[in-house]
Order: structure tokens, then sequence, then C-alpha cells
């Protein structure tokens, strides 16, 4: 096929016609984002079980190279840990009995019972974007495992992101620190309501930004930030991080500021997936009355 | 015809390597692009229509599996197949330099439309902040990476494309699309 193309028609003309046909595409496929999944699935059917495979492969390589780094400080360490255990294990006791305190507590917040009702499915991370700009990765379950679009994800116990794209047999998760993310936030004390939008810039030092914080809200550093209630896609009351370093504004309108997750994102491998999606139809009837 | 499934293969393999083993030998918090290597060594060793094959077939698997608008990553790779391919001319064989650089230059024009495709055109003005975080990493981190991807790829086209014997007095051409 390119022998024939290959004496006649300049490079320069076949440069154009790709860009106007991804011109086309990227209109139809915005247009018509649901129609083409059964296509994009195509590439996936293909590259996902290798990927699956050769991920594994990366998870030891990394292991390893830890592991080697760390033997010497492993065995300086041990012999630390071992003087600790015996303190260790007298303080225990002392705490196990703390505990019993801890969970009568815990039961006041209904924060936490509202997450032990989410239902939670767990998730390999098979592979990450292919740059350096985003951050989104594929998980290796799909719709087969009952994920659907906008399902929340959660790693540890902080938010991770939210799948963008339920395909067979993997999915694609957009994490909250990816640029183009955005999540309403409310503080847990004094549930003032703020938005929580990833940057690229602050990617790097595991930061997220804080804006939109009203100026009279009285807010410290370390309180938590969960999901608002009036989140459109994710779920109330789930941990984002804990705020840091809030400031006013210039315009003396708004606070902003940065948040620590929660949830480690230098080594995502595995996430829970909350199988729950926020019905917004329930909250648009609300708003609507 | 033989460069082009060569180049095919190696995209496979590349994308899946990128996606899988180079997220975890992040250094900085870069990875680098294997299919941007690709692209630029398919433009420097066997020309514009092949860098804008492997451009367009890169972009492709980019954006099927990726993002949820098909076409700008086919774009940005074919001009980088498309440009990169401008310097088969001045390509000869056995050197590592020129393809070295032509590699940079594939990066640069990557960082530079994914910035403007994507970035810029959504407000997001600070280009330093960019620039020294992602773009200047991920060029050290491919460079070096692309040499090696050239080597083998240079020793994949060797084998493929074995060298003419040379007649005395005439003046040697790199072989192009054999």
């Amino acid at each position: 096929m390119r022998k024939k193309t290959k004496m006649i028609i300049d490079p320069k003309y076949i440069l154009i016609a790709i860009s106007v046909i991804c011109a086309i595409l990227i209109v139809v496929s915005f247009k018509f984002q649901d129609k083409i999944e059964p296509v994009r699935s195509i590439v996936g059917g293909v590259v996902t079980p290798m990927q699956k495979g050769i991920n594994t492969i990366g998870v030891k390589i990394s292991d390893k190279l830890e592991y080697v780094n760390s033997v010497k400080k492993l065995t300086k360490e041990n012999k630390k840990l071992k003087d600790k255990l015996a303190e260790t294990n007298a303080e225990n006791k002392l705490l196990q009995q703390d505990k019993y305190e801890l969970e009568n507590f815990r039961k006041l917040y209904s924060l936490d019972e509202q997450y032990a009702k989410y239902p939670k499915v767990a998730a390999r991370v098979i592979s990450g974007e292919p740059d350096n700009w985003y951050n989104e990765f594929i998980i290796d379950k799909g719709t087969d495992d009952g994920l659907a679009k906008n399902m929340n994800v959660m790693a540890g116990d902080g938010l991770v992101g939210r799948i963008v794209d339920a395909n067979k047999s993997y999915s694609r998760v957009r994490s909250i620190v990816d640029d183009s993310s955005e999540v309403s936030g409310s503080f847990l004390k004094t549930s003032d309501k703020c938005i929580v939008s990833g940057n690229l810039s602050m990617m790097k030092e595991g930061k997220i930004q804080i804006s939109g914080l009203d100026r009279d809200a009285k807010v410290k550093d370390g309180y938590e930030v969960v999901t608002s209630q009036i989140s459109s896609v994710y779920l109330p009351g789930i941990l984002i991080g804990y705020a840091k370093n809030i400031k006013k504004d210039s315009t003396n309108i708004t606070q902003s500021g940065y948040l620590v997750p929660a949830a480690d994102f230098s080594s995502l491998d595995m996430v829970l997936v909350i199988t729950k999606v926020k019905n917004s139809k329930d909250l648009e009837e609300i708003l609507g009355k | 015809m033989k460069n082009y499934v060569s180049m095919f293969v190696m995209i496979i393999v590349g994308f899946i390597l990128q996606t899988t083993l180079f997220r975890h030998l992040r250094i900085a918090g870069v990875s680098p692009n294997i299919l941007v290597i690709l692209t630029a060594i398919a433009g420097t060793m066997y020309g514009q229509y092949c860098g804008l094959f492997t451009g367009v077939i890169s972009g492709l698997f980019v954006d099927m599996m990726f993002s949820s608008i098909i076409g700008v990553n086919i774009f940005i790779y074919a001009v980088i197949g498309f440009i990169i391919g401008m310097t088969n001319k001045m390509y000869i064989e056995d050197d590592l330099i020129f393809p070295t650089m032509t590699i940079a230059i594939g990066d640069i024009i990557y960082g530079v439309l994914f910035y403007v495709l994507k970035f810029l055109l959504r407000g997001r003005l600070r280009i330093t902040d960019y620039l020294i975080n992602t773009i200047i990493p991920e060029l050290i981190y491919t460079i070096i990476l692309g040499v090696i991807v050239f080597k083998f790829a240079h020793w994949m086209d060797r084998k493929l494309n074995p060298p003419e014997p040379v007649h005395l007095g005439v003046e040697t051409k790199p072989d192009d699309e054999q």
C-alpha cells in the first residue's frame, strides 16, 4: 500500500490529510463519546493482557532495586527494632485498653460508618499513563466485574480518583492529582466548602491545590478535607487529605492553599473501587425542588 | 515494507514497556517517552513516509488507550514524524550523534505541542513550571534511553537491509527504503 504512494504523493499532503482526519476524529469522538467505546476496547483488549504480564515484571524489578538498596539499612534497623520491640510490647498492652475507648469514639463519627457501608471491590493497577503530563492509570477490572464510569476509587483510606472509562476488562482511572481533575470538598470540622483541583506543577511534590474557600472560614493546617455532599460524582464523606498552608488570596474574597492527599500516589498498586455510583439524578431533583 | 512491519512491532513492544515497566523506573518523577524515540528513529532512518506511519500508529495507540478524545496524539506524533523525516537526507549510517539530536528535537516538539494543545488552551499559562518539571527531565531521560533504542533499531535495520557491497569509485549512498 505504501509502495504505491511512495513515489506519487508528497509527504506534505499526507501530513495535511492526517491533520484533517485528526480534526474530524476529535470532533466525532467528542460528540459520540459513548458510541466509540467498543472501538477503543479493541486496542485495550489486545494490549491489556500483555501489560498485565509485563507489569508484574516491572513490579518485581522495582522491588528488587529497592531490596538491594535496603539490605544494609535493614540489618541496622533490625537490631534497633528488636530492642524497641520489647519496649513496644509493654506499651501495646496499655494501648489495647485505649483501643476500646477509641472504637467508641469512632462510632460517634458518622463518617466512618458511611465508609463501611459503601460496597468495595479491590483492583490491581496494571499500567500507567504513557506521558508525564497526566496522572491516569489502568486497573485490571472492567464492566465484567461490575465497574462503571464515575465510580470512586480509593487506596488505603484516601480518595484516589474516579473511573473515567469503563471497558470490558479494564478501566481507566483519573486520579485527583491530575491537572484536569476537580473535586468539590468540604472541611470535616467546619464544613466549609472548597474546590480541590490537581495541578501538574504541584503534582511532583505530592500536593493538590485548594481554592475557593470562603474568606471567613476558620481552618487550620492539618484539618481533614473530605468529599462534599454537593459533588456530582464523588460520594460524600471520603477523606481526600489534610489541608496545609491556607492563606487569604490577593482578592481578599477567598482563601486558598494546598492539601496533602491521604492516599500515597507514588506507589499505587492495589486500589479499592466503590461499586456505588453517586446518583446525581436524585440530587438534581432535590435541587430542582 | 519490512521497515514498516519492524517499526510496528517495535511500537507495540515500546508502548507496552512504556506503560508498564518504565512506570516503575521513574527518575525525578518522569518516565521516558519511547514512542517519541521510535517516531524520531523511523523519521531519521527511513524518511518521512515511515516517520508519518510510525507517528500515526503510536498516536493511535495512545489515544485509543488513554484519552477520551481520539486525534490529538495522532496529530502530535504525525507532526514529529513529518518534521524529523526531513532530516533523513542528512543521516549517515553509523552516526550516533545525529539520531540522538533528532530524538531530542522530537521530544521537544512533543513537549511544546502537548503543552500548547492540552494545557495552554485550558488557560495554564505558566510554561516555565512545565518546562522545568516535565519537559526538561523527560528530555534528558528520553535522550539517554534513545541512544539505547537507536542502537537496537540500527542493529535491526542491519539485519533487515544488509548493506550492499560498495563499488570502488562510486560514492556510497545511505540506503533509503532499501
